[in-house]
């Protein structure tokens, strides 16, 4: 079995560890001119730089709340609709369903922030009328700091839900038919069926993804923000990539960059460890 | 018992890790150090080494600005291109008129180590550069963009071509080069020591103008803007009183995209009205630096868009969108006032002639506050450097391309059939090393109208021929295509360089003092300060801040290291002197 | 259809509204897209395009198509996701059997697991990623966008959890009959976790397909860009307040937004294309309903 393992290993050998030298660059002032051995090394200042900034704290505390957000929407979403195509009976609906939703993910974000900023204009925007139609004054979703977050966490969950729509639509395939003929059979509900048999065969999945992206704790999507936000909502909607990215304009500063990724790295690690022997511990499950 | 060959595996594993990361550390060390060069570029080196050592040393006895190598020399550079660059049956960037040229004529074989295309700020060329720098994989001739020739001046990569410019330029070469006013070659050198050519450019061609519909001016029974009242006059009419003619209050007045400044629907123009003259460094009475964002004119300004922007004038949601966006509202004949720059007719202003052929714009001169005539802000135009490699054996041959450039584009033997435009192709662009005289717009536009006027096209050049062709066929209706028209907004007899005309001669041009590297606390602190400005602001012209909300984004862009950046760039502007 | 309960009956009605209204908000912006490729260029810049064509017109599908870049580009994406896609499962495939096993029967899984995860986590950064790309001489090759990314740590993680889930019994019952580890994995595991391995395929393909970063940085010739690299050249945003001087003819570029809507479409095409295909093997249980107990 160490053979199967050895060709991926060597490969990962070389293209990811061997790069990870390059982590070495957040501890110096990085010229690229100048090489890893020639930088001037400067321990941990690009830390204490980037700290000292005065919104560091602002834009952490955005990263991270903008972040919590979609990965709990990002979960839950994708398990219900999952749930649901699982229920429709008629082939040809479901499977255009299922492709459909993986639509949008293949639109990049410049595209997709040119039709976001019409369709959420508080003066013509469809969302806005609609909301008219409720008797709603015009909300300039875009503009306005309590609610940006939020519209990036809508607008992001529709865009990527598909994808793991896909992973539990396939978790489900594998579930043993022969639970639910056993159920039928007992007369169990179709309710009382997705509760015991469809769930539980989900979990592992279920666990698995949540552990992962528990990992994204500090990544709000730099692509996404890149393209909706504006001045007027900086104080809620910069995040540290952006952050990170209008430093470089200035003077690409890769210390700085290297500095703030092996930061966001070590938090992803220590989440997804923390919840690895959790589950490990409590339930005695590996989620790998 | 199970422990042992898990731990002997481990370690093993550990080994290979350390291996694996030595390995590559020992190729970055191989990579970085001054001078050594990796394997590959040895090879190349060896191959041209050899093939300059037996004639390379008989040109530089007599030195002839445009004299041939023979036996012929190598030269190596990379090309960052774009989308743009189009190209006739046959040729290649690597394989085109320009690099057979520099073959036959001057006896320089040139050799891309790589092309890239994407030329935007932080985009793929910039990082495959960065990528080359760091590995050490730097060919003869280096384009660079200014932090990189920073770089490459600290990390003592590139060669002085102070002496061999001086000999090698030819006069055309030296007199376009300095063209701005010295400018573009003070920005490219380094403790008195010239480290690169510059690319120049026309930084008069970067000021801001008033764009308006005259077609509107006229309906609305307006006045010309002369004055800044005739401006607010012109908006608050484009935004209240119907001129689109369909009953409804559905025109934006002035629009505006979120970056407050830049080439179309940005604010410059509107801040130089009140002599503010935001991100960039003036001198004061004293002969001091300073810079326009935290003056009290720039609060003046920013109280007068506030108040436009409560009264509907300014784009209720310019906060979201960018140049492109907020240029929808011209293309559907929503907006007929803008401040921009000599090029908005080609884009954006054209699309709404397209739908709608009675559209018609006019530039106007910036008017000012006050009896002193409004000074439109520029500041440095340079496309890139481009820098010669420590270890090239023919720094001069850099210089002779840039000499073969200029000669062939702009001097007595030119071509510009044969290598500025072609067939409607920028052949230009295919060069390895361009320059343009900041003035080569502003006299296209002289010669051009000058030959409409006396129906005599031969003194033109190619590119002039060009747009002579475009505005003539428009004026006399041959061809109704737009583009056209945009054309003759811009070189026409009414177009923008008119009013660029004026701004130089009447001396008006406000140059950006501060040409050097960003400074240490510009690296450490830019970002933050000009996140703070651009969040103010807005804020301000949207009213969600007071306009007292300056005063204390003064005291903070001060204590936040504008302070210190004032400092340095003084201390900097000292050392110019 | 067996009978339904009227609770059960608006569930379904329910249930089918919702979906397909979801549906059609995923669909509507590639509509919109779609659109805008088919309208004239004067009515995209002024915004007037919707959900259907304006002014209709296939100008900028012609002008795409005639550019040769980019069916150079499509060959050189076809054969990255078919060698890209063909590696990735293979490693994915090597690495989830030996993985999923238990620490009994394998006892440097968990060791091996998270050299594999921390992958994940952890990057060097452009640099020196570059460097070592460079140093094993792909630089330039289709190579250096299969090899360096040939294990798909994610995929690896997900399909190891489906191959934990299948029966025990089954891979005793292979070791009883006598087979290999190899014999064991190609028979028993692979057959058994098609839905999952298509979903594993359908990931790498869109991941070879859309990856456009890597042509830019990694090709010494735009000649070897694969189509997602080309066409970030052409979509980019153009930073306007840098028009320069030398070539006004640039700015008709810019307002060139059909032209890039019509590039976005096709780009997308292909694999809207093979997914449906892929979908054949989403049937649920075809295989675990013939498992006994």
């Amino acid at each position: 079995m160490h053979l199967m393992v050895i060709p991926g290993l060597i490969l990962v050998l070389i293209y990811h560890y061997g790069p990870m030298a390059g982590i070495t660059i957040a501890f110096q002032k990085f010229i690229p001119a100048k090489g890893f051995f020639d930088s001037k090394w400067i321990g941990l200042e690009n830390f204490r730089y980037v700290m000292s900034l005065p919104d560091t704290w602002q834009i952490l505390w955005n990263t991270v709340y903008i972040a919590v957000m979609k990965i709990v929407a990002g979960l839950i979403v994708p398990i219900t609709v999952s749930l649901l195509i699982n229920e429709m009976g008629k082939a040809l609906i479901k499977r255009s369903v299922q492709t459909l939703i993986y639509l949008p993910h293949f639109l990049s974000w410049v595209i997709l922030g040119g039709i976001l900023i019409d369709l959420l204009s508080p003066s013509q925007g469809i969302v806005n009328q609609f909301l008219g139609y409720l008797g709603i004054e015009p909300i300039y979703f875009l503009g306005l700091d309590n609610w940006f977050p939020y519209t990036l966490v809508i607008s992001d969950v529709w865009k990527e839900f598909g994808f793991s729509t896909i992973v539990y639509l396939a978790a489900l395939t594998s579930i043993n038919p022969t639970f639910y003929e056993a159920a039928i059979v007992d007369g169990a509900s179709r309710w009382k069926q997705t509760l015991y048999i469809t769930l539980p065969g989900m979990m592992p999945i279920i666990i698995l993804l949540t552990t992962l992206s528990l990992g994204n704790v500090l990544n709000a999507g730099f692509d996404q923000v890149f393209n909706l936000y504006s001045p007027q909502v900086y104080k809620s909607g910069d995040i540290i990539d952006t952050f990170v990215y209008r430093i470089g304009l200035v003077d690409a500063q890769y210390g700085v960059a290297t500095a703030v990724g092996l930061f966001k790295s070590v938090v992803s690690f220590f989440m997804i460890t923390v919840s690895y022997y959790l589950a490990y511990r409590l339930a005695n499950y590996r989620i790998f | 018992m199970a422990v042992k060959p898990r731990y002997l595996l481990a370690i093993v594993l550990v080994f290979l890790l350390v291996a694996a990361t030595a390995c590559s550390s020992g190729n970055g060390n191989n990579g970085g150090n001054n001078g050594a060069k990796p394997d590959n570029g040895a090879s190349g080196n060896a191959s041209e080494g050899n093939a300059a050592g037996d004639g390379g040393n008989a040109p530089e006895a007599a030195i002839e600005p445009l004299g041939k190598y023979d036996p012929p020399i190598e030269v190596s550079t990379v090309r960052i291109i774009n989308d743009t660059y189009k190209f006739a049956e046959g040729d290649t960037i690597d394989n085109n008129v320009w690099y057979k040229a520099y073959e036959d004529e001057l006896g320089i074989k040139i050799k891309n180590d790589w092309v890239v295309s994407g030329d935007g700020v932080g985009g793929p060329g910039e990082q495959k550069m960065n990528v080359s720098i760091a590995s050490g994989d730097l060919p003869d001739i280096i384009p660079v963009n200014a932090n990189q020739l920073q770089q490459l001046i600290e990390a003592d990569l590139i060669m002085d071509m102070t002496d061999v410019f001086e000999k090698y330029a030819t006069p055309l070469t030296k007199e376009i080069m300095n063209a701005d006013g010295g400018y573009a070659m003070k920005s490219a050198t380094s403790g008195g020591k010239l480290m690169a050519l510059p690319n120049t450019g026309s930084s008069m061609d970067g000021a801001a103008m008033i764009w308006l519909r005259s077609d509107w001016l006229k309906k609305l029974n307006l006045p010309e803007p002369v004055t800044m009242d005739d401006v607010y006059r012109i908006i608050d009419a484009f935004t209240n009183e119907d001129p689109d003619g369909n009953n409804k209050k559905d025109t934006v007045g002035i629009a505006l995209n979120k970056d407050i400044m830049g080439g179309y629907a940005g604010l410059d123009g509107f801040f130089n009205a009140f002599h503010s003259y935001p991100g960039i460094w003036i001198k004061d009475a004293s002969g001091k630096l300073i810079n326009g964002s935290i003056q009290p004119e720039t609060r003046a300004a920013l109280a007068k868009l506030a108040e436009m922007y409560k009264n509907g004038q300014i784009d209720k949601e310019f906060g979201v969108k960018d140049a492109g966006k907020a240029g929808e509202s011209q293309g559907a004949g929503k907006n007929g006032f803008s401040f921009g720059q000599m090029w908005n007719p080609l884009w954006p202003l054209v699309s709404s002639k397209d739908n709608d052929k009675n559209a018609e714009w006019q530039s106007y001169p910036l008017v000012s506050v006050d009896d002193q005539p409004a000074r439109p802000q520029v500041s440095l135009a340079v496309g890139g450097y481009y820098a010669v490699n420590k270890d090239a054996k023919h720094p001069e041959a850099a210089v002779k391309l840039m000499n073969m450039f200029i000669e062939k584009s702009y001097g007595e033997m030119a071509d510009p059939n044969k290598y500025g435009n072609a067939n409607g192709l920028e052949v230009f662009k295919y060069a390895v090393e361009i320059a343009a005289p900041a003035t080569k717009n502003l006299d296209a536009h002289k010669a051009v109208t000058e030959a409409i006027k006396s129906g005599d096209a031969s003194k033109l050049n190619p590119e002039q021929q060009l747009y002579y062709d475009k505005i003539s066929s428009w004026l006399k209706k041959e061809d109704g295509s737009n583009e056209r028209w945009a054309y003759d907004r811009v070189f026409g007899e009414a177009g923008s360089f008119v009013v660029i005309d004026k701004y130089v001669s009447d001396n008006l041009l406000m140059n950006n003092e501060f040409y050097g590297a960003p400074t240490p606390t510009m690296v450490s602190k830019g970002s933050s300060l000009k996140k703070m400005e651009l969040e103010v602001f807005t804020k301000i012209i949207m009213g969600s801040s007071p306009i007292d909300a300056f005063d204390k984004f003064v005291q903070d862009w001060n204590s936040v290291g504008g302070e210190a950046i004032t400092k340095e760039v003084n201390e900097w502007y000292q050392e110019q002197q | 259809m067996q009978y339904m309960t009227p609770g059960r009956r608006l569930f379904v009605i329910v249930n089918y509204t919702l979906l397909i209204l979801l549906s059609l908000l995923c669909l509507l912006p590639l509509i919109h897209v779609l659109a805008l490729s088919f309208s004239s260029s004067a009515a995209a810049t002024a915004g007037y395009v919707k959900f259907w064509p304006v002014e209709f017109t296939t100008n900028s599908y012609q002008f795409v198509l005639k550019k040769p870049e980019f069916l150079a580009s499509v060959w050189v994406s076809v054969q990255r996701v078919v060698l890209g896609t063909l590696v990735n499962m293979v490693l994915t495939v090597l690495l989830a059997y030996p993985l999923s096993k238990e620490v009994k029967a394998f006892r440097m899984r968990t060791f091996y697991v998270w050299i594999f995860f921390l992958t994940i986590l952890f990057s060097g950064g452009l640099i020196p990623w570059y460097m070592v790309i460079k140093e094993t001489g792909l630089l330039n090759s289709i190579w250096a966008l299969i090899i360096p990314g040939a294990v798909p740590v994610f995929n690896v993680i997900l399909l190891l959890n489906f191959f934990r889930g299948l029966p025990k019994e089954l891979e005793e019952a292979s070791f009883i009959d006598g087979a290999g580890h190899w014999t064991t994995m190609w028979r028993i595991f692979v057959p058994l976790s098609l839905p999952a391995l298509a979903t594993i395929t359908l990931f790498a393909m869109v991941g070879h397909w859309n990856s456009w970063f890597d042509g830019l940085i990694l090709m010494n010739s735009p000649d070897n860009y694969p189509l997602q690299s080309y066409l970030q050249t052409v979509v980019i945003r153009r930073d306007l307040s840098l028009v320069s001087q030398s070539s006004l003819a640039d700015l008709a570029n810019v307002s060139d937004r059909t032209s890039k809507a019509a590039q976005i479409f096709m780009g997308a095409l292909p694999i809207l294309l093979v997914y449906p295909f892929l979908q054949r093997f989403f049937m649920k249980g075809i295989v675990l309903g013939s498992v006994k107990e």
